[in-house]
């Protein structure tokens, strides 16, 4: 025993300072697609929508007079729009890409008359209560996965949360097993038919007040599955969701940076219309 | 063809159409598929059983069969003339969960079948509306199933039962177990699967193949690129595409990567239920390394996004590759050393020793894949066995143990993880130049079997595909479709239930890769 105390010393401390400061060794895998509008002409939009596996990017209308919908939330990020049309759909590389709203995850360009294409709103910006998230759980929070119909992709993840990159309980994060100590519910994976009772009865097992995240592409909108004859479909049709974490699966810094945010211990960094807004 | 499978068939009489020089089919009438599949058994493998069905042509029967020493398959095929067929399941026991799945699914009933319950639905209503199928037509769909009434299969004076599950207690899959004990020991588990099924293979049918590799990528997250390989090189096969030299490399690296990943995430696990949190943490450490590598490699943690039919989309660049280069030595040592350390911690060893026995008797009736079957003495290893990719080309070996316990499936692992780094090395240093690969110029009608060796064992995909390109039908078996038919078995052979989290790491799967 001794000697694995002399090895665990001798590695070191291997954690990240995340999300104190910037990530490393996350290169080249995105945590998220950000839609460039100004870098996509009309034809090149009803081509990615066609490419696109799932309703990431969905289009009506022709070249002359369409609608191209991005959300960012149904993205499993496949990798064949950022290949075929660079310059407007970019990966985020930055692992701060958990919302508050499910809007931010989506954009709409509209064109007309064979115009170029352009937003059409803005998402709305996170409300006053939203951004300053829930205080009272700040300094200690415990977590109740709920894995309602995953692939095992986000689970894997979660796991990386507890090995010492991530160290999530250096944040006064920690996992509990049973629902009556949760302050959270985290969600991952589509809602199939057979986790539907069993899901919602460990939210109701729960002790008010309490927060959910929908974590992963399939939680989200039912990514690559949405529609499926056994699924009920994405987190939102049943409970109201506090944070979204985009990514299939998102990665552990993008899931630590979820639960930050919806304790209000770090601010939003991802829109889906905006250029990159930084943030801690 | 004059292999052993040629012969093994001309002895029952069969008439052997080629694919390809790896896969043979052959037709046989509906009557005689049975006996005949029975018989064939005898001296070659079931490695999958599968049914079509739908409303316009008779419900067709399929047997996947492999012999030692062929790199080629079997593909037995047999058309139905009621829903009723004789079950294998007292002659061939590999058979069994072969022939729930037809039952549940297909509605076909397999005379004579000892315990036909359900495996993955739990609450159809009588009249739930057929599902479709890729045809547009409806696919038969049994009236009979329903929700599942549980009987206590133990019962005596002090047994209790003792539930675990769905909602497990960390961030784990959801499965249920629940357990039969008088206090300490396990008498016996009732597994509930299927809590997952999301029913990938009727949301794939009539989608154009291309399209469809996200969705076999996303049948389980831990094994992804190695279903996505399976079910892409099932679709080659039957598209009569070519695959590059460089694209065949790619292949293989990035499927030892994926089993690099799978096998620390598996150590990782195992000591974390033995208590030892500091090689817990050091196995994590070796796991997140091993992802960020893949991110690097192909710009996806789980490999995903990397596959098109013809090749890939993505070659790993020459800055990516010497980096792993500069990896692979380091990670062999630390990998030794760890490995040495928990052969050298009593208290590792003492809760794995004897821990959910498997014998090679049994491991051999049920033709159990991967590490488990390994650890059991089943030397089976479809990257030897038929091989795929740029397998033919790279020296390995295939580890295997015979005492079927806990502590060789840890060796497994560990000896495993040795050769997937020499794999590395050898395909690193013979990395094939760069080419231009044509991808899909027309697509075939035809069916074909796909394979690949996931982390977790032989890996199988069969697709139809028509004269488009779209799939007909899919049937995807990958490893955990066989494995989690012992576990129960594993877990009632003399363990108590403090013993449980060490059999679960050991085992290393998952619950959506069979719920699919």
């Amino acid at each position: 025993m001794s000697r694995w105390i002399a090895k665990g010393l001798r590695t070191g401390i291997r954690t990240t300072r995340f999300p104190q400061a910037g990530v490393r060794g996350e290169e080249g895998a995105p945590s998220a697609i950000r839609l460039r509008w100004q870098g996509l002409t009309a034809v090149e939009g009803l081509e990615a929508a066609a490419i696109c596996p799932t309703s990431a990017i969905e289009t009506s209308g022709t070249a002359e007079e369409g609608e191209l919908r991005f959300d960012a939330g149904a993205c499993i990020l496949c990798g064949r729009c950022t290949r075929r049309f660079p310059d407007a759909f970019t990966p985020v590389e930055n692992p701060r890409v958990a919302v508050r709203s499910r809007d931010q995850l989506r954009t709409t360009l509209r064109w007309e008359r064979g115009e170029a294409p352009a937003p059409v709103a803005l998402a709305a910006a996170a409300s006053a209560v939203q951004q300053a998230g829930l205080r009272l759980f700040r300094h200690s929070l415990h977590i109740r996965h709920v894995d309602a119909g995953s692939c095992n992709g986000c689970e894997s993840e979660l796991q990386m949360l507890s090995a010492p990159y991530a160290d999530l309980h250096r944040l006064g994060l920690f996992f509990t097993p049973t629902p009556r100590h949760a302050d959270l519910l985290l969600v991952t994976g589509v809602v199939t038919e057979n986790m539907k009772a069993p899901l919602l009865e460990t939210y109701a097992a729960m002790p008010a007040p309490k927060l959910v995240i929908a974590a992963g592409a399939c939680a989200i909108s039912g990514g690559s599955f949405a529609g499926g004859p056994t699924t009920v479909g994405p987190l939102d049709r049943l409970l109201r969701v506090d944070a979204y974490v985009p990514g299939c699966p998102p990665t552990p810094q993008a899931l630590l940076h979820g639960l930050l945010l919806v304790l209000g211990r770090a601010s939003q960094g991802y829109r889906a219309d905006q250029e990159d807004q930084g943030g801690a | 063809m004059s292999g052993a499978l040629a012969r093994l068939a001309s002895a029952a009489g069969l008439q052997l159409e080629w694919y390809g020089g790896d896969q043979a089919h052959a037709a046989v009438p509906g009557a005689e598929f049975s006996e005949l599949v029975s018989a064939l058994a005898r001296r070659a493998t079931l490695s999958d059983l599968f049914a079509t069905t739908t409303i316009k042509t008779p419900p067709r029967l399929t047997a996947v069969l492999q012999v030692a020493d062929d790199p080629a398959w079997l593909l037995l095929t047999a058309d139905l003339e009621s829903t009723r067929f004789a079950s294998l399941t007292a002659q061939v026991h590999a058979a069994s969960w072969y022939e729930r799945e037809i039952f549940e699914m297909h509605g076909l009933e397999p005379v004579g079948h000892p315990a036909l319950g359900p495996l993955r639905l739990h609450h159809r209503p009588e009249d739930q509306p057929p599902v479709p199928d890729g045809r547009g037509e409806t696919a038969a769909v049994p009236s009979r199933i329903n929700s599942r009434r549980r009987t206590p299969s133990v019962t005596g004076q002090g047994v209790f039962q003792l539930p675990l599950g769905p909602v497990r207690s960390g961030p784990q899959e959801s499965a249920e177990f629940l357990f039969y004990s008088g206090g300490e020991d396990i008498v016996e588990v009732d597994l509930r699967l299927g809590f997952k099924y999301r029913a990938i293979e009727l949301l794939a049918e009539g989608l154009r193949a291309d399209q469809a590799i996200q969705l076999a990528e996303r049948l389980a997250g831990t094994s992804a690129f190695a279903n996505g390989l399976a079910f892409t090189r099932a679709v080659e096969r039957v598209s009569g595409v070519d695959v590059s030299p460089v694209a065949e490399s790619t292949r293989a690296l990035l499927g030892e990567v994926e089993r690099l990943h799978n096998h620390f995430g598996s150590i990782a696990r195992l000591a974390e239920a033995t208590g030892l949190l500091v090689a817990a943490a050091q196995y994590g450490l070796l796991k997140e390394e091993t992802l960020r590598t893949a991110g690097r490699l192909c710009g996806h943690r789980y490999l995903r996004g990397v596959l098109r039919v013809g090749g890939v989309q993505v070659v790993p660049g020459a800055d990516a590759r010497a980096q792993l280069q500069a990896q692979i030595g380091d990670w062999t040592q630390r990998s030794d050393r760890l490995t040495r350390l928990l052969e050298q911690t009593s208290t590792f060893l003492d809760r794995l020793d004897t821990t959910a026995v498997l014998l090679p008797d049994y491991a051999s009736e049920h033709n159990l894949v991967g590490p488990v079957g390994r650890a059991s003495g089943i030397d089976r290893d479809v990257r030897r066995d038929h091989p795929y990719a740029a397998y033919g080309s790279v020296e390995f070996d295939v580890p295997t143990v015979a005492d079927g316990d806990a502590e060789a499936r840890f060796q497994v692992f560990s000896r495993e993880l040795k050769q997937s780094l020499g794999i590395i090395r050898q395909l690193l240093e013979h990395w094939p130049a760069d080419r231009e690969e044509p991808g899909v110029t027309a697509w075939h009608e035809g069916s074909a079997l796909g394979w690949a060796e996931a982390p977790g064992g032989e890996c199988l995909h069969w697709v139809d595909l028509d004269g488009q390109g779209r799939l007909l039908r899919w049937r995807a078996r990958p490893p955990a479709v066989v494995n989690w038919h012992p576990f129960a078995h594993a877990c009632g052979s003399g363990n108590n239930l403090t013993d449980y989290p060490v059999i679960e790491a050991s085992f290393s799967i998952s619950a959506a890769e069979f719920d699919r």
